[in-house]
């Protein structure tokens, strides 16, 4: 069953996970149709974008993406009709500006690439602490999408043991080996080494020294986000033309607004509008949504019907709630040397042992890492506001391009039902609701903030020798959206089943962040990666039994 | 009970493997011997499909006439397992299969046919002790009429093919004795570099200034200072030879990437070096219209400060990217703003860079539409290509890759004649293709309009005697 309006698997959304669940049933001889909101367009042009933009955007990394009228997504720093677009309140509501991209090919055109998987522990957090949620299962379930997931991405690790992480004796190598430090990272791990922490190399997907999948190796231009303008970063966008070649169909601009149920709780078919604002029906045999944990439970509380009041797969009136991230802190230092930062991609390692302990029955963990972007525009813009002219303005963006360092912390969150997407009165451009959200780091993360990551961030601070240091005092977002759409196994207080699929429609799949049940520390790419891996083996499997 | 006999066994292998010990040795020296000048004859490059096993064949090969696909040379039924040395040694000589079908001169048998009687037999005894046999049949040519007729080779091979290993010229060294057996021999560099004639034939008065091949341009290398490699010296030849890389110079890539790749770079430092001492002797051909090497064109050049400001390229305008811009948006990360490369050269910079620098921008469309890849002992070099194959990291058009061509060679390399769209899609599709298909084909449908006027005409001149009687 494949024409245009219809396929065996929709999936709705271009992003990393949709294209995994795509190629995953492209493979197993299955006809897929993709549905993209935004625009596709190429990579050169996205380059062009980036470089032009004006320098006070730079650090804006939605910037070279500007949103089509009916796609819109946040674009934070531009005066723009679309900058509205994500409605935000609640204590901590700027630590939910997530930065995602409705772009064929998603968020991940402007993710750092880096790959942390979680720690068996971050699993079990209710039976180790007391506090959260369990996971339906454990590491060990997980462990072989994880491989595969690495696999598909091309993710780059080191093959030492006690470099490794989480630190248990990998199943698999990684498919290549690690990016050296450039020399702010490695004086960043001397230093944290003096106070007693160990910074890892990041395990990322980006290609360390050789080719993959007939993408470059990385050649350090030190702008990951907001684009690879080589590819040398696994992104989705890389994926769509191989998709494309297995006879996968992909329609961007069509943006889905209704997921349409049938009589016995099956999903029928999902609407979308065009740009011309015209509706179109798809059918097909299993449907997924895979729009991360911001538009995936929107769309689905939009398409409340009688049998569904709630919403599609909201019995459990979990959707939209559990709203987690990873909310940030960052500190500027200026040192007396220079640290040298932006040699390698933008991030390349962390200090995440300190997301694990005992103390997380009353605290959160959290992971400190320092950028390792380039800071010529921090520098460059410190050195004008200076008011210093010729030879020794061009002398002092040297220095402080060199001598400035970004430290980051981000912490774990607790699922908390409060925190949660509702549905705006607002409307888009296509007079759809946009999202409204409230969000509260909670005090679980404010006690960690006061008492651990704080404390050990001036340690660092200090052992860096920095001469001055700026540290915020308002918690940020790391655009790790997770939690809305919760896994477990009691259809009464989660959404999705131990394969992503929905407790109450059996071809409903929510693969991605959205269906975390925790998040840990670490970014929550891979893990969704594995999600979708995992769900993708459900999806073949329930359409060869009929 | 079941132990002893297997110590039996044991023992009786021992026995008969310490019997044999002196002919295994033998064999398995000749195995290695093979194995170095199978390297040397660079046969893995043409008889291994992309991501197939190796030897397997399979390979398709773009030719003026059309594509040829590559045999099985393993030791199997479906590849030459049943050769006996006299039918393999006539295959790489003679091009004629054990069935007595002639082989298309795809396969270097013009070159093949210099291999010494020794070589042949180390060769022959590789390919069926140390090779792994692969039952599998490979795609098979079809050529279309008339070349589908592999009779009409017996005539081909009549008029071009030579039948006398070159002696040895006792007035040269040894090494370069050995360079030009290695050259004209197994690395068979005329195939490529060597221009052919009408009928396909390589033309001996052009020794190795230059051919078409596919897609690609495998420029002249005679010792001419302008129009072929006489300004290098020889140890930046042997450089090339090894690595692939010749910084300031040029880097390897389409079917010159294969050579360096599975053969040169495997070679002993002896051998290259007598392979660089002969070429640098070759002849020069001159062209008339070189008037300086293809090394020496361009400098470092920036167009940025036009691109950047008022009124920038964004994706979401209409605006048609120029050469500049794509330039920047395509090249610049790696190759960066100047065209300058990186100072390790692994990007090379494309001024003073042999694919900028011909006049023939076949190769600069290549790179382009395919990218390179190339691995030698020293690593992997990788560069995506730009052509819409799966996985490339941008897609351009023809008119786009004409554009941005026309830029890099204005800026950093030869420009006196621009590139056309057409010369893109030419190179898309393969390359040039021989005006030989359509003449033989002209020449047949000729020969039977010929036929049918003078049948026409007797049976007139018939009738009219007949009338007349």
């Amino acid at each position: 069953m494949a024409n245009d309006f219809s396929a065996d698997v929709i999936v709705v959304g271009t992003g990393v996970i949709g294209c995994i669940v795509a190629e995953q049933a492209l493979d197993a001889g299955l006809s897929v149709l993709m549905l993209e909101a935004g625009p596709r367009v190429e990579r050169w042009q996205i380059v062009e974008n980036f470089r032009n933009v004006p320098p006070q955007y730079k650090q804006n990394w939605n910037a070279p993406y500007p949103p089509k009228p009916w796609a819109p997504h946040i674009e934070s720093e531009l005066a723009d009709a679309t900058t509205d677009y994500l409605q935000l309140e609640g204590p901590n509501a700027r630590a939910y500006r997530q930065g995602y991209v409705r772009y064929a090919g998603g968020a991940t055109w402007h993710w750092a690439g880096i790959c942390w998987r979680l720690h068996p522990d971050d699993m079990q957090m209710k039976t180790l602490y007391g506090v959260g949620r369990d996971w339906a299962f454990d590491y060990k379930t997980l462990d072989p999408y994880y491989n595969r997931a690495e696999y598909a991405l091309g993710v780059c690790g080191p093959s030492e043991v006690e470099l490794q992480w989480p630190p248990l004796p990998r199943s698999k190598p990684y498919p290549m080996g690690r990016l050296p430090f450039g020399q702010g990272e490695q004086r960043f791990t001397e230093a944290a080494a003096r106070v007693g922490v160990t910074n890892l190399p990041a395990p990322q997907a980006r290609n360390s020294g050789v080719s993959y999948d007939g993408r470059p190796p990385c050649c350090g231009n030190n702008n990951c986000f907001p684009v690879c303008p080589i590819s040398a970063k696994y992104d989705a966008a890389s994926a769509l033309p191989r998709i494309e070649s297995k006879g996968g169909r992909i329609r961007e601009n069509a943006v889905v607004y209704r997921v349409e149920t049938d009589e016995k709780q099956n999903i029928a078919a999902v609407h979308y509008f065009n740009p011309d604002k015209q509706s179109q029906r798809v059918v097909g045999r299993i449907f997924v949504i895979a729009c991360n944990a911001i538009e995936t439970p929107k769309l689905l509380l939009m398409s409340k019907d009688e049998r569904n009041p709630n919403g599609v797969a909201n019995r459990s009136d979990q959707v939209g709630r559990n709203l987690m991230d990873q909310p940030k802190i960052s500190a500027q230092l200026l040192l007396s040397e220079p640290m040298w930062t932006g040699i390698g991609p933008v991030q390349g390692s962390s200090i995440i042992m300190t997301g694990q302990g005992d103390f997380r029955s009353k605290h959160a963990g959290a992971l400190l890492r320092c950028e390792n972007a380039a800071l010529s525009a921090a520098g460059g813009q410190a050195a004008l506001a200076k008011g210093l002219v010729g030879k020794a303005l061009d002398t002092e963006i040297r220095r402080l391009s060199a001598c400035t360092a970004r430290l980051t912390i981000e912490h774990e969150i607790l699922s908390d039902p409060n925190n949660r997407l509702t549905l705006s009165d607002k409307k888009d451009w296509l007079g759809l609701s946009k999202p409204n959200i409230y969000y509260d780091v909670g005090d679980y993360v404010r006690r960690s903030h006061r008492d651990y990551t704080l404390p050990l961030l001036k340690k660092l601070i200090a052992e860096l020798g920095a001469v001055e240091s700026t540290i915020a005092t308002t918690f940020t977002n790391s655009d790790h959206m997770m939690g809305s759409c919760i896994m477990g196994t009691d259809p009464g207080n989660s959404v999705v089943d131990v394969d992503c699929r929905s407790h109450d429609h059996p071809n409903l799949f929510l693969p991605g962040g959205a269906a975390m049940t925790t998040g840990g520390c670490g970014n929550s790419t891979i893990t969704m990666a594995a999600l979708a891996m995992k769900a993708s083996d459900s999806i073949v499997e329930q359409l060869r039994r009929g | 009970m079941h132990n002893i006999m297997r110590l039996i066994g044991i023992v009786i292998c021992l026995a008969y493997a310490s019997s044999n010990a002196f002919a295994t040795d033998d064999i398995q020296e000749a195995v290695m011997r093979g194995a170095y000048m199978a390297t040397a004859s660079d046969c893995i490059a043409c008889h291994t499909s992309a991501g197939g096993k190796p030897f397997a064949g399979g390979l398709p090969i773009a030719s003026p006439v059309g594509t040829i696909y590559s045999s099985n040379i393993t030791p199997s039924a479906a590849g030459i397992g049943r050769y006996t040395e006299d039918q393999f040694a006539r295959a790489l000589r003679a091009g004629i299969r054990a069935d007595g079908a002639n082989l298309y001169p795809a396969m270097p048998y013009t070159a093949y046919q210099l291999l010494t009687d020794a070589d042949i037999h180390d060769l022959y005894m590789y390919f069926q002790h140390g090779v792994t046999a692969v039952d599998t049949v490979p795609e098979q040519t079809a050529l279309p009429f008339p070349m589908n007729i592999r009779l009409s080779m017996k005539l081909w091979n009549l008029l071009f093919l030579g039948h006398t290993s070159k002696k040895a010229d006792p007035t040269k060294s040894a090494d370069w004795n050995r360079g030009r057996y290695l050259v004209d021999g197994a690395a068979h560099c005329s195939t490529c570099h060597t221009p052919r004639g009408f009928m396909m034939e390589e033309l001996p008065g052009q020794y190795l200034g230059g051919a078409q091949v596919g897609p690609w341009f495998a420029p002249n290398i005679t010792s001419d200072i302008d129009s072929g490699i006489g300004s290098w010296s020889k140890a930046e030849l042997v450089t090339y030879l090894e690595t692939g890389n010749l910084a300031g110079k040029a880097q390897a890539a389409g079917s010159m990437a294969e050579a360096i790749e599975h053969s040169f770079s495997h070679l002993t430092a002896q051998d290259i070096s007598a392979i660089a001492t002969y070429i640098k002797t070759v002849p020069p051909q001159h062209t008339a219209s070189d008037h300086q090497s293809r090394f020496s064109y361009g400098k470092p050049y920036s167009a940025l400060a036009s691109l950047r400001g008022a009124n920038p390229i964004r994706s979401d305008t209409d605006v048609e990217a120029g050469g500049a811009q794509l330039f920047d948006g395509n090249c610049a990360s790696c190759h960066q703003a100047r065209g300058q490369g990186s100072k390790d050269s692994y990007f090379p910079a494309l001024f003073h860079n042999s694919a900028t620098g011909l006049a023939n921008h076949s190769n600069l469309i290549a790179t382009i539409l395919y990218g390179v890849n190339r691995t030698t002992p020293q690593g992997q070099v990788f560069m995506p290509g730009f052509g819409g194959k799966v996985n490339n990291v941008n897609v351009l058009n023809d008119e786009q890759i004409a554009t941005l061509a026309n830029y890099v060679i204005d800026q950093y390399g030869r420009g006196d004649t621009p590139v056309k769209s057409e010369d893109v899609a030419q190179i898309r599709a393969g390359g040039p293709t021989s005006p030989l298909l359509l003449l033989a084909r002209m020449g047949i449908a000729i020969a039977a309009i010929v036929g049918v006027v003078c049948i026409a005409f007797l049976i007139v001149a018939w009738r009219r005697r007949a009338v007349n009687k």
